[in-house]
């Protein structure tokens, strides 16, 4: 069918500084389609999406909306055009409840200027029921996961786009159950004639809910293809590699037994809830190897990582918990460092890095102690440090003073890890270590986790990508309500995993 | 940089196209703002000050020294406050601290007739162990060091009324019981041709330890760190609970010190002195290009903050300006330093 294109972007150009970040890029969309976009970071696909947004104006091109050239110079402008973005940065207010995010500067009022609430959070229930999400609109944001919070954004975004939505990343931080929701969401917007643009970084998402995808790199569109197309192809043309390099072969001799639960479950002082505390978890990392945690939003993969790490709540660790084979309790963080872990966390930005310092203070910030015994910093050590790490994570710019900020997420991500391995850790718990991060940096953290892994380290990692757990991992733990339910062996076909991860193959529910 | 000529696949691309080369002429302005902003005070003191005998009274060794002297107090306030706003905390409670510590320092030297160390020592060890105490109050039940230190503030006044009796405890110097060693009114002279006051000098030996501790120690890159991300801080390792108490310690430690260094000027101790003092070294150190929200500051900043705005007052007090006057000045360029730093912040933070 051919439709006539809702938007149209031609010849968009965009200069920051002395980096031109968009060169002459064309797009376009109908309505009722939808329009994956996919590149690395720092490709354009942003810039190109904020310009879409009214958030910057080009400096050169021209942005048709329904056949007529239009300017935006803010969102409102863009909003008024029925455009609407879901951006990365969830811009929602911690403090409020659901309602009022949703109502946020549109607020419903009674007469003599009071709010009216119950109009709103009747309103407010019926907009998340449309984007299929079943939270209590009374609840604070705050009190919510990350990626229920994704769900309020996305609902929030629905109530502005008439016409056009761009989504950046909408799954991200979703568990494969949600975006499958979220898949039906778009799926029935997209009946209803609404445009829809979908950045994602997950390729197996591209033929599931767009029609055509795009693909931008170094500020050009270098392909346009079917949804169809073989992501191998896609791959290519994002990257220049194929999608099998992406993951290095697996262990082949397993060391000593560095982390052994055995039917452990963790009691905190005082539970909070949403917070799925280790129930009854079971399983064995080896020295060598990649053991993957796989499991739903809220299965307690995370709050699994964060107790063993002595981060979670406040409480004790009950059952068969050894660490190297000797017991031990991990009460504290101090206490799980000394027995040799360390943790990357899923949220770099908000607890991995301190963004305004540099990428070396970053680096050196967990092994202080070691490069300066005498209490006096060693500007010589730590030069010495962040100059090994820069080369061994390759990250770039090669440039220690830069703050971590201005890294793109990729080599942010390389900066974290960079940091928690210069301790040398024995195990490594990585939770989401891949997010946001672009698939020429993933491959990079892929290769970099084997190669440490062969020489002794043994690796814990929960992830969301089910092609991330079965391609890197030896060795996949499912979890569901904070118990360890099944285990698979890596490479094991994704739908297996998927059901068992959410109860439909398990028991009887 | 360069365009690529081709897009042709050959080997990963250069993704991060080293944006932050561009060095911000603001970033550099905010960076030394202070010392610029000294520069130019001097300047205008230059410009604007009243000739006396031929000579410029702005630049006369006596009003050197008298600018060097109002200031050595809240500067060293000051010095402890940029370790714990670095942090993203606040201490209030120093102003008052000040007062009571130099009610304990009379009190000690006079009526108790200990010696000057045996003084010296109870008295920074008190400071001291107060800040720790507001530190741990804050941490263990998690409270806002705003609040912990309003209320120290409070309390800290109310101990040095009740010592005191509210009446100001007036120290004489000599041999003998009730008499303060003489040594300790050296505070409130001046050395070498009478130009630079004493209590200058402590200024400026703890302005030393300050900018050593904060720049080249582990625990000075602790404090950059727990103020920039607290949650990173403490998932790396770093004792996050021992360095917020510890920049207490601090804060308590450098009143203390400021207390003695007023009852050694004044020769008294008084219950109600200092008062005010807190919002001073605020100021100095928000001049100074610290910033509030934590993570980021410079020692140096917070020295050159102090001296300009010492200065600043001094031009305006030789021109007559009265004192309404001067409080509306130095909240200008209060707002001006904090405005240059948002704009800088922004600027960077954006993405």
């Amino acid at each position: 069918m051919t439709k006539a294109p809702l938007l149209e972007m031609r010849g968009i150009e965009k200069r920051f500084g002395g980096v031109l970040a968009l060169r002459g890029v064309d797009f376009d969309l109908s309505a009722g389609e939808v329009h994956a976009l996919l590149g690395e970071n720092g490709a354009g696909k942003s810039t190109l999406m904020n310009i879409l947004a009214g958030v910057i104006t080009p400096d050169h091109g021209e942005v048709r909306v329904d056949g007529a050239a239009v300017r935006f110079s803010s969102p409102r402008d863009a909003q008024a055009n029925g455009i609407a973005t879901i951006f990365q940065e969830l811009d929602l207010v911690p403090g409020l409840d659901i309602t009022a995010n949703l109502f946020l500067g549109h607020e419903r009022m009674r007469p003599f200027g009071q709010l009216d609430n119950l109009t709103m959070q009747r309103e407010a229930r019926e907009r998340m029921a449309a984007a299929g999400v079943d939270i209590e609109v009374r609840r604070l944001v705050g009190d919510l996961s990350i990626g229920q919070r994704q769900l309020v954004a996305i609902a929030k975004a629905l109530s502005y786009a008439t016409k056009l939505l761009v989504m950046d990343e909408p799954t991200a931080a979703l568990s494969a159950t949600e975006a499958e929701r979220l898949f039906g969401v778009v799926r029935a917007m997209r009946e209803r004639g609404t445009a829809i643009v979908y950045i994602s970084h997950r390729l197996e998402e591209v033929p599931r809910v767009a029609d055509r995808v795009t693909v931008m790199r170094d500020g050009r569109i270098v392909g346009e293809r079917p949804a169809t197309a073989p992501q191998g192809e896609l791959v290519r043309l994002l990257v220049g590699r194929p999608f099998d390099e992406l993951f290095p072969p697996r262990a082949r001799t397993l060391g000593p037994e560095l982390l052994a639960l055995d039917h452990a479950r963790f009691v905190p002082a005082s539970p909070r809830a949403g917070w799925q505390a280790p129930i009854d978890v079971s399983l064995r990392v080896h020295a060598g190897e990649i053991v993957g945690l796989a499991g739903v939003m809220g299965a307690g993969r995370t709050e699994l990582l964060m107790s063993l790490y002595g981060a979670g709540l406040r409480g004790r660790w009950e059952g068969g918990l050894a660490v190297a084979g000797r017991p031990a309790k991990l009460a504290s963080i101090a206490a799980a460092r000394r027995a040799g872990l360390a943790l990357v966390t899923d949220d770099r930005r908000g607890s991995g890095l301190v963004l305004r310092h540099s990428v070396a203070r970053n680096i050196v910030m967990s092994v202080l102690r070691r490069l300066s015994p005498s209490g006096f910093l060693s500007p010589k050590a730590e030069e010495e440090a962040t100059r090994r790490s820069i080369a061994n994570f390759d990250i770039r710019p090669p440039r220690g003073d830069l703050p971590v900020g201005n890294l793109s997420g990729g080599n942010q991500q390389k900066v974290v890890f960079a940091k928690e391995l210069l301790q040398e850790p024995k195990l490594l718990l990585l939770d989401e270590p891949t997010r946001g991060v672009d698939v020429g940096a993933k491959g990079e953290i892929y290769a970099r986790l084997r190669a440490l892994t062969q020489q002794g380290l043994g690796v814990l990692v929960a992830s969301s990508e089910l092609p991330e757990l079965v391609g890197l991992c030896d060795r996949i733990i499912v979890m569901r309500q904070g118990c360890s339910v099944a285990e698979f062996p890596g490479g094991v076909d994704e739908r297996i995993l998927l059901e068992s991860a959410t109860g439909i193959a398990g028991e009887a529910a | 940089m360069n365009e690529p000529s081709s897009v042709a696949a050959s080997g990963p691309p250069a993704r991060q196209q080293t944006p932050a080369v561009r060095r911000d002429p603001l970033a550099i302005v905010v960076r030394f703002q202070s010392v610029i902003g000294l520069v130019l005070v001097i300047i205008g003191g230059i410009v604007f000050s009243p000739v006396r005998h031929g000579q410029l009274l702005f630049l006369s060794p006596d009003n050197i020294a008298n600018i060097i002297r109002a200031i050595s107090e809240t500067g060293i306030i000051a010095l402890g406050m940029t370790f714990v706003i670095i942090t993203g905390g606040i201490d209030l409670s120093v102003g008052a601290m000040l007062g009571l510590n130099s009610v304990l320092t009379a009190m000690l030297m006079t009526n108790s007739s200990l010696g000057l160390l045996p003084t010296l020592v109870v008295v920074l060890v008190a400071g001291t162990a107060f800040g720790t105490l507001q530190g741990l109050i804050a941490i263990r039940f998690r409270l806002e060091p705003f609040i912990v230190t309003l209320a120290g503030l409070q309390m800290a006044r109310g101990l040095a009324l009740v010592l005191s009796g509210n009446v100001y405890i007036n120290i004489s110097y000599g041999e003998g019981p009730g008499l303060a060693p003489p040594i300790f009114a050296l505070l409130g002279d001046r050395l070498f041709h009478n130009v630079v006051p004493v209590a200058t000098l402590v200024f400026l030996a703890l302005a030393i330890v300050a900018t050593v501790v904060l720049n080249t120690t582990r625990f000075g890159r602790y404090v950059f760190a727990v103020g920039g991300n607290e949650r990173a801080a403490r998932l790396s390792g770093i004792p996050v609970g021992w360095v917020k108490v510890a920049v207490f310690a601090i804060t308590g430690f450098a009143a203390a010190s400021a207390g003695i260094v007023h009852a050694g000027q004044f020769s008294f101790g008084s219950a109600n002195d200092g008062a005010g003092y807190e919002l001073t070294a605020i100021a100095s150190v928000v001049i100074g290009g610290t910033s509030l929200f934590g993570g980021a500051g410079s020692m140096i900043g917070t020295i050159a903050g102090s001296i300009m705005l010492g200065a600043l007052a001094n031009i305006l007090q030789l021109n007559n300006v009265n004192a309404s006057l001067q409080l509306l000045a130095t909240g200008a360029i209060i707002v001006l330093a904090a405005a240059l730093q948002t704009m800088v912040g922004r600027r960077d933070g954006a993405r």
